[in-house]
Parts: C-alpha cells; sequence; structure tokens
C-alpha cells in the first residue's frame, strides 16, 4: 500500500512495539517526512487497539480454574499412579488447613479421598471423558456420554461444595442428583458409595 | 502481599522444577499455581469454548507432570508449557477439522456468555460493542492456524518473538512473517469498519 520504499513490515513492527528503541528512533525520524508510513501506523496501531480491546472483553471462568489442579490430579490417578493418588489426597488435606477448618471438616475429606481413591483404583473407575467424539458414534453413544459429563460435573461440584465451601447441605443434594442421574448406569454402585457413608450428615452434626 | 507470597515470588519457575524433580511436590503445586490462568486464557483465544479449554489446561498440566522428571532446561519452563499447549491446541483444530459434522453446536458458548456485561447501563451500547467485539474476534479466528497462534502468543500472552519461535517450533523469521501476515489479513478484514465511520 505505502508507496514509500520502507516495507509495510516496518509500520507493523513499529505499531507493534517490536523494533528496539535504535530500530523505533530512526523510523519515527523518518515518519516526520513520511506520510505513506503514518497512514500505515495509524492504520496498524487502530487495528491493534481492536483487537486488544475485543480478547480484554474474554473471561476466564474462576470455577473452572479453582479445579484444575484437582482435576490434574485427578487425571493422573486415572492413569493409576500410585504416587499422585497419595498426592490427591495431601492436596485435599493440605485445603482443610488452608482453610482452617474444624477436625471434622478434614475427617470427611478424608473418607471422601479414601473413597475416591478406592474408586479410581478398582474396577469402579470413573469412565474416561473423550475430549471429541469419535464419528462413529451413535446417538445413543453420544447421549450417553453427555449424560456421563453431566454426572462427572455433579460429582466433581459435590466434592467443591464438600471441600472448598464445606457446605454439607449443598453436598447432599448435589449427591441425590447424581443418584437420580446414575439409575440404570454403571455408576450406581459409585453413587450409592459415596451417598451411603453418610459423611456430610456426620460431618454436619460436628458444627 | 503476605511475606510468603513475596518470598514464593522470587522462587524462579527452574528452581521450582529442579525442586520437583528432587521429590517436592508441592513445587508443582505452584506452578499449576502460576501458570493455570495463563495456559486456560491461551487456550480459550485458540478454542473458543470453555469445555474445551479447561479438557486441554488440564492434558497440558497432566503431560508437563509426566514429563518434567526428565526436562531439561534448554528453554524456559513457562516456553517449554506453551509448547505443550500449543501443540495440543494443533491437535484439537485438527480432529475438529476432519469431524466438522460433530463440532456439535450446543458444545460452543453463547458469544453473549464470553464477554463481561455489567459496566453498561446503555443497552444499546452494550449490544452495539458486544457485536463489534465479536466481529473482531470472529477476524482473529480467520486467521491460519500459524497466524493466529503467533499473534495470540505474541500480542495476549506476552512472548518475545524467540519465545514465540521456540513455542511453535519456527525461525524467528518465520514467526516474524507470519505476524505481518496475520496484521496484513485483520487490517484487510477489519479496516472497513473504521473506514465506514463504524465504529
Ligand atoms: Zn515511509
Amino acid at each position: 500500500m505505502p508507496r514509500c520504499n520502507k516495507s509495510e513490515g516496518h509500520a507493523i513492527d513499529y505499531a507493534s512495539k517490536l523494533l528496539s528503541t535504535a530500530e523505533a528512533e530512526a523510523f519515527e525520524r523518518h515518519l516526520k517526512r513520511c506520510s505513506d508510513c503514518n497512514k500505515a501506523v495509524e492504520s496498524f496501531t487502530t487495528l491493534l487497539n481492536l483487537t486488544d480491546m475485543a480478547e480484554k472483553e474474554v473471561l476466564l471462568p474462576e470455577v473452572a480454574l479453582q479445579d484444575i489442579e484437582m482435576n490434574v490430579y485427578k487425571r493422573l490417578a486415572a492413569t493409576q499412579e500410585v504416587s499422585v493418588l497419595s498426592r490427591l489426597w495431601s492436596y485435599l488435606t493440605n485445603f482443610a488447613f488452608l482453610f482452617q477448618w474444624q477436625r471434622i471438616a478434614a475427617a470427611g475429606t478424608a473418607v471422601i479421598v479414601l473413597i475416591t481413591t478406592a474408586v479410581l483404583v478398582s474396577e469402579l473407575r470413573q469412565p474416561k471423558v473423550e475430549l471429541q467424539l469419535s464419528d462413529s458414534q451413535s446417538a445413543d453413544a453420544r447421549i450417553e456420554q453427555y449424560l456421563q459429563q453431566d454426572i462427572q460435573r455433579n460429582l466433581d461440584d459435590a466434592m467443591i461444595t464438600r471441600h472448598l465451601r464445606n457446605d454439607a447441605w449443598e453436598t447432599d443434594s448435589r449427591l441425590q442428583r447424581v443418584k437420580e442421574q446414575v439409575e440404570g448406569t454403571n455408576w450406581v454402585k459409585f453413587a450409592n458409595a459415596l451417598t451411603d457413608t453418610n459423611i456430610t450428615q456426620a460431618a454436619a452434626k460436628g458444627y | 502481599m503476605s511475606v510468603a507470597e513475596s518470598m514464593d515470588k522470587l522462587i524462579d519457575d527452574e528452581m521450582l522444577v529442579s525442586q520437583f524433580q528432587a521429590g517436592r511436590q508441592n513445587a508443582f503445586d505452584e506452578l499449576m499455581k502460576r501458570y493455570k490462568s495463563k495456559i486456560f486464557s491461551y487456550l480459550l483465544r485458540s478454542v473458543r469454548n470453555y469445555e474445551d479449554a479447561e479438557d486441554i489446561t488440564i492434558e497440558v498440566f497432566f503431560k508437563a507432570y509426566r514429563a518434567l522428571e526428565n526436562w531439561q532446561p534448554k528453554a524456559k519452563f513457562s516456553t517449554w508449557l506453551y509448547k505443550i499447549a500449543a501443540n495440543l491446541a494443533i491437535d484439537y483444530h485438527r480432529a475438529k477439522a476432519r469431524h466438522p459434522v460433530y463440532a456439535l453446536e450446543d458444545m460452543e458458548i453463547p458469544e453473549a456468555n464470553l464477554v463481561a456485561t455489567d459496566q453498561y447501563s446503555n443497552p444499546v451500547k452494550e449490544v452495539e460493542e458486544q457485536e463489534l467485539g465479536r466481529i473482531i474476534r470472529e477476524a482473529v479466528d480467520q486467521l491460519s492456524p500459524k497466524q493466529k497462534s503467533v499473534f495470540i502468543l505474541n500480542r495476549y500472552e506476552g512472548l518475545q518473538l524467540k519465545e514465540v519461535a521456540e513455542t511453535l517450533g519456527m525461525a524467528e523469521g518465520t514467526v516474524k512473517i507470519h505476524l505481518h501476515r496475520a496484521m496484513k489479513r485483520l487490517q484487510t478484514l477489519l479496516q472497513p469498519l473504521w473506514e465506514n465511520n463504524e465504529i
């Protein structure tokens, strides 16, 4: 576009602040007498302001960010790296100290971790949630997959309300929802194991 | 900032890696704490879908955990981490291109949920600005995968061109070429917006 013999790359690098101080100063001297390059710099600067504004609007979901560590350890635990199971344990119990919960909360944490650990290493291991749906998957299989993802999410939410928010009532109601969802699936044993221990009620009496 | 927190900041990533390699597991928690937002936001900009961005972020740290034992500090830890993320994002886009029919609509985030909405009192202006933001993000999404990666890593993740080159396994000169092409393409796509006084 510019008829000036400097390439448009100079204008892009200048607008993007990629030039060294010396290069930028030399280019600024050129800008004083070149309207082509001035126009180019103005155009690319406007462009960058626009894209910056649009991308700054993109929000990070705080809840998802809270769970990253726990989910990484769960993912590692699912590959049966036993050292990692103990890591998940210590990660969750560390949280208990961090928030200075009552002992009962830590005990509740320990029980849930024990169950989770047992479940993860046993044949009850949670079905692995695939990132991509394969093209051979039937509609039924896909619905099943979404159901499993949903169950997984509710279980995760239950863990979160239990461990991070220490909210026994909410935990119970979420576990109840999971129980309703899993009827007739291979998750029944898992959900029963979680709800039948009455961890949450026991914990609730503690405070 | 507490004393402990300021002390933490003094420990550089590579030091945390050697602590982790020496068996101090907490060092990996600290590394995740430092980088989860950055990696998540990079992936969210790349894949434009919360659930997939979250899954891939978990995958990045999962892979990092398993590879870190044998990691040699040839590059910065952060560059290495972005490299894992960039490769997974490429795999994601490839898989998506191969099975476009199965890119289910309900997995996409409604645009309205992707952006902040609360700081305006004028709903017309709010809608106009959201619309503008959407158009601009769509233009960024129209860049080729390499152009988009270079643009996002340099512009939003604040990586130097040299670091972008290491992350994407390209020569620095190639990175610059992709960046220039990205800017030219965006200019072509978006210039009508300000030339027609739409903004
Ligand atoms: Zn010029």
